[in-house]
């Protein structure tokens, strides 16, 4: 059975509230009814939708807050994580995985959330920050859904 | 993250376990990486076989710990990443610039 509700959080953007994120994230996708593997993803793509919000949307600054809101239901969950930032654009992030971008020590945060969740999208809020809005679905709830449960 | 060194004739094996994530982990992995080359070790081998997390940042510094190795005349190899690991090592194409070992004795001959 699999539990529905939306749950928003926010953090100073402190590097600490990272783990934080994440594991509040792991406990409502063990509540939603992920299986062990999909938690695990699912975490790792919060995690980074939340470092770029706390290093890249609001610079490090702890007097800029991240609201991430969780919203969950038996199709599955929503993640969005919204910074102070002026947001990017999908297309234009490089691709870490070409030769030239190997040896970056950074920029494989939206590589791991793509590849982690169904769908990612970036909202801008004029003057308002950005958001990232990450969505996994529930395999057993597509599955009852099919089966007409 | 803890590490955990130990000597094999001219090669340091560094065991890593835990996580390497952003703040402390990446912190420490550069720490013990830099304290090897600091000290005059150019082969070293990270065996990651304990290691059940990594993220981007931990990654990154993966990469930076190899390009500072380099530009030091050392050379880092990597041993048994564990599942989930390999599998970010994988996806990000890290394994196009690492060498990577399933058995340490051909990783600390391959130096």
């Amino acid at each position: 059975m699999s539990a529905s509700g939306k749950i928003t959080v926010s953090v100073a953007s402190r590097v600490a509230n990272v783990d934080l994120i994440h594991a509040i994230s792991d406990q409502v996708a063990t509540l939603v009814g992920f299986d062990t593997d999909e938690i695990l993803n699912l975490g790792l793509a919060v995690r980074e939708a939340t470092i770029n919000a706390i290093k890249h949307g609001n610079g490090l600054d702890p007097r800029k807050r991240v609201q991430v809101t969780f919203e969950f239901g038996e199709q599955g969950m929503t993640v969005a994580i919204r910074d102070r930032g002026k947001g990017f654009d999908l297309d234009a992030v490089a691709d870490p995985t070409l030769p030239e971008n190997l040896f970056q020590p950074s920029g494989r945060g939206l590589l791991l959330m793509k590849a982690f969740v169904d769908r990612v999208e970036v909202h801008e809020h004029e003057g308002k920050g950005a958001e990232v809005s990450l969505y996994k679905g529930l395999r057993n709830g597509v599955r009852q859904r099919k089966e007409g449960v | 993250m803890q590490a955990k060194r130990r000597s094999v004739g001219p090669v340091e094996v560094l065991e890593l376990s835990g996580k390497i994530t952003i703040g402390e982990g990446e912190t420490e992995l550069r720490k013990e990486v830099q304290d090897l080359l600091d000290a005059g070790h150019s082969r070293i081998v990270l065996s990651l076989e304990k290691v059940g997390f990594m993220d981007s940042a931990g990654l990154g510094e993966l990469v930076a710990c190899y390009k500072r190795a380099n530009e030091n005349g050392g050379r880092i190899k990597i041993l048994r990443p564990s599942g989930k690991v390999a599998d970010l090592l994988s996806l990000t194409k890290i394994t196009e610039i690492f060498e990577i070992y399933e058995d340490e004795g051909e990783a600390i001959a391959s130096f």
